[in-house]
């Protein structure tokens, strides 16, 4: 026992006092108390113990960056690690426990109340810690310094159900100073939640070190107000996942790994296989049948002070990889059972698109079928088989793959159109199949008797899709780039400005228009709050800036989305509806080293004539002193 | 052992106040730069190692952008006088050397009321600056990175001290420009977060209250 205490005192009394962050409002009392939830072994040995149990391991070291130029990464063998899903995150109690308004006291960050707090009083708490922790991406790499929750990266999955609403209180425990490129301040965003403003991570609500925030999760559909209860089913949204959005450091904070995956359940997708109620019975087993695949790409410096560092350079936003990470692990492998699995794509950027394609053992390409996008069923299942699965930053892909066509031995591959990194010769490759475009290798083996049977064919119809009102109002978003700043609607973003407001319960047609002059960029549009539905894309085809073309939707904009894909001279006509909740909400382009270049906009919700008029009005004048062109010249209404 | 220490959630790497490991040498040039005053200085060593800084880039006899940017410096200066020479310095860099000598410069910052303490306005070997421009101000792209009006329209914000960098746009808002400079101010103690923290709540419950939810600042 001493032997263990020892050392952490002399490294207790080495510290000033001011740098040690203490949990604020913590007494002795809610101390044990923790310490019994932890469990009853902890409670049967000697306090001293489950003190012992309680102290997390101390942080690792800062890191060495590896200089300005971007390195080639080490060469990884391929197919060396196992592809695991994230661990599903464990449900704890919370001390002191969540309040309606924010615990200034015991150090959670200013914030207003929680809207709707009684009627959906949270069921299931959730703790995620952010610290520096170090995450080993593969075998023949040395372990790297990252940010991450609770020292998972990915972080682990809450498993939620429609109906049961959650709180996940999200701690900052990163280090006061860092010689990472990170900034330590965080505010956590549930993309795309149905979430109250407070709880949405707001870019600007961000809060330092030692201090936590209650992210509060209703958990129900969009539609309260008009359907009652848990809102409208046919607006349900199963694959969502959270990550920081501290203004001007996204890109950095989500590179050095702040992010992981959030899966709702409901009678639709229940989290299990039986044909029991309305369940549409897909592979639906987490970790088992149904696995993310959370995708990244990363630049590592060569090995130094026992650490294969991510490359990364201070004030500047996040490099782009030459090596493609699949659930934390470069080129890993997995066995798969001949039958179905359900794979949930999700692209965390910070920049990179990704252009998916399954490769099967002869070389030709195999089929997805795609069941939702950006967490939203697609009425219809789409069968991809010719050309890739393209995934904007922040986009999710719910795919279908059947190994069953496929004998046990066959080796199947994911591969990505752009070359990575890898250093180390293949053999054995489909042809045409190139190891640098090799994103993971799935391996078929026999059903074990043990293992779930195999699901029924995709249904042919999934969801219907909500009713869309008429709009109540039309909006446009320009885009543009103006001597270097991303601008929108001509003005800079600034997180304490509004650019647009809207009246809670009526529905807005908004077109989206990327006038960037000299970028090649498609810009991933993200708009918080509720989900979308495309109604028509136009393309400028000529000098003239008025003639346009209407290019036809694809496969993915024909149900709901929260990523609008815009490439060039691109417009967008989308609608959406603004229910249930008030505040402060964003659109920003989810290439994050753009967002971080405030290629972002808050726009606000409000609940009454008069405000909107008079919000309106101060917009209007506010835009006029900044000299460029009043939006609601039309009617403030 | 105080008991309250169980919860501390990790030992700082690096304790508060005390220089980091800055990566500032490795970025950014040593170029000896000439001020406005005639002075010839080294960029890295004299003017950022260890401030907190504000940097721009400008030139004489642009039209429009510098002198609004110029302006907004001028308001920021005000704003932080307290802190400005002291901790707080702000540089401006011409993007044409060539052009513009000191006594340009100075003539220049007089025309905007900007000799001011701790404002000092920079030129010398065009390679260098532009050395200083990519490396301070680079998007990554080459258009934006070969295009000089596209490098007058962003304030870069270090502290060296503490290896943090951060830039806005001098076009946001005066509040906001404060804001963004203040995220590079040297790291608060505990206490002094948790005091921001409730006063912060303090003002969002006035606003409630007042406008209903958050009001335009």
């Amino acid at each position: 026992m001493s032997d263990v205490t020892a050392p952490r005192k002399r490294n207790r009394t080495r510290t000033r006092q001011d740098h040690v962050v203490t949990e604020p409002g913590v007494t002795r009392r809610t101390f044990v108390k923790a310490g019994v939830a932890v469990g009853a072994a902890a409670v049967l040995t000697s306090r001293k113990s489950t003190v012992q149990a309680q102290v997390p391991p101390p942080p690792p070291a800062e890191p060495v960056l590896c200089g300005t130029t971007p390195p080639v990464s080490p060469p990884t063998t391929p197919f060396l690690d196992v592809l695991s899903a994230p661990s599903a995150a464990v449900p704890q109690a919370l001390f002191p426990f969540p309040t309606l308004a924010a615990n200034t006291g015991a150090g959670e960050a200013a914030r207003a109340n929680h809207q709707r707090w009684l009627e959906f009083f949270p069921n299931v708490f959730y703790q995620m810690d952010a610290r520096p922790s170090l995450h080993t991406f593969h075998s023949n790499l040395l372990p790297s310094y990252m940010w991450t929750f609770n020292n998972a990266y990915p972080a682990p999955t809450p498993l939620n159900f429609y109906g049961v609403p959650s709180l996940v209180r999200f701690k900052n425990n990163l280090p006061v100073a860092t010689a990472s490129f990170g900034r330590n301040e965080i505010t956590v965003h549930l993309h795309n939640g149905h979430t109250a403003s407070e709880s949405d991570g707001f870019a600007g609500d961000f809060f330092g070190t030692g201090l936590f925030k209650d992210n509060h999760y209703a958990n129900a559909y969009a539609g309260i107000d008009a359907f009652g209860g848990i809102g409208d089913p046919n607006e349900a949204m199963h694959t969502f996942w959270f990550h920081d959005h501290r203004a001007a450091f996204t890109a950095n904070n989500n590179y050095l790994g702040l992010n992981g995956m959030y899966i709702v359940y409901d009678e639709t997708d229940p989290g299990h296989e039986l044909p029991i109620g309305d369940s549409l019975q897909l592979p639906n087993y987490y970790s088992v049948t149904d696995i993310p695949l959370i995708l990244t790409d990363k630049r590592f410096c060569a090995a130094a002070n026992g650490r294969n560092e991510l490359f990364q350079v201070v004030g500047a936003g996040a490099p782009g990889g030459d090596k493609w990470v699949v659930n934390g692990k470069i080129q890993p492998r997995m066995t798969v059972r001949r039958r179905k699995y359900r794979f949930r794509i999700l692209n965390t950027g910070p920049a990179k698109t990704w252009n998916l394609t399954l490769v099967k053992p002869d070389g030709t390409q195999g089929t997805m079928t795609v069941v939702a996008v950006d967490a939203n069923f697609l009425e219809h299942p789409f069968n991809l088989s010719s050309g890739p699965l393209t995934v904007f930053v922040a986009s999710r892909y719910d795919v279908i793959i059947d190994f069953s066509a496929f004998p046990a031995g066959s080796k199947l591959y994911l591969r990505e159109a752009a070359a990575q990194n890898v250093g180390v010769a293949a053999s054995g490759l489909p042809p045409g199949l190139a190891i640098e475009n090799v994103v993971m290798r799935f391996d078929v083996v026999n059903r074990e008797f043990w293992f779930p049977p195999d699901t029924p064919p995709v249904p042919a119809t999934l969801c219907t899709l909500p009713v869309l009102p008429p709009p109540d109002a039309f909006f446009q978003w320009d885009f543009t780039l103006v001597n270097g700043v991303f601008l929108i609607n001509g003005l800079p973003f600034d997180a304490n400005r509004i650019d647009h407001v809207v009246l809670q319960g009526t529905t807005e047609e908004w077109t989206l228009a990327n006038d960037v002059a000299a970028g090649n960029w498609t810009h991933p549009v993200h708009i918080h709050f509720e989900e979308g539905r495309i109604l028509s894309r136009r393309v400028r085809v000529s000098q003239n800036p008025d003639v346009f073309q209407n290019v036809p939707l694809t496969f993915d904009e024909l149900g709901r989305r929260d990523v609008y894909p815009l490439p060039p001279q691109h417009r967008v006509v989308m609608r959406q509806q603004f229910r249930d909740f008030l505040g402060r909400y964003l659109i920003h382009c989810h290439n994050m080293n753009h967002e971080d270049d405030f290629m972002m906009v808050r726009w606000d919700i409000v609940d009454s004539i008069e405000e909107l008029s008079t919000k309106r009005r101060e917009i209007d004048r506010q835009r006029r002193l900044a000299g460029v062109r009043p939006q609601y010249e039309g009617g403030l209404v | 052992m105080n008991r309250r220490e169980l919860f501390t959630s990790f030992t700082p790497a690096f304790a508060l106040g005390e220089p980091l490991a800055t990566c500032g040498s490795e970025l950014i040039p040593n170029a000896p730069l000439r001020t406005h005053e005639g002075k010839t200085v080294r960029f890295y060593d004299e003017v950022i190692k260890g401030r907190q800084v504000i940097i721009n880039m400008m030139y004489a006899d642009c039209a429009s952008q510098c002198s609004t940017v110029t302006s907004t410096l001028a308001k920021v200066h005000e704003a932080l006088q307290a802190r400005m020479g002291r901790d707080l310095f702000m540089h401006s860099i011409t993007v044409k050397p060539e052009q513009d000598d000191p006594a340009a410069l100075k003539s220049f910052a007089e025309m905007h009321d900007a000799i001011r303490p701790g404002w000092t306005f920079f030129t010398g070997d065009p390679y260098d600056i532009e050395t200083i421009r990519y490396r301070l101000f680079r998007m990554d792209h080459i258009k934006f990175d070969t295009d000089l009006s596209f490098h007058t329209a962003q304030l870069r914000i270090i502290n060296d001290a503490t290896n943090c960098w951060t830039c806005v746009s001098p076009f946001a808002s005066l509040y906001t420009v404060l804001e963004h400079i203040a995220w590079a101010d040297p790291p608060k103690s505990l206490e002094e977060r948790l005091e921001d923290n409730r006063r912060l709540q303090q003002k969002i419950d006035q606003e409630v209250r007042q406008y209903g939810y958050r009001k335009i600042v």
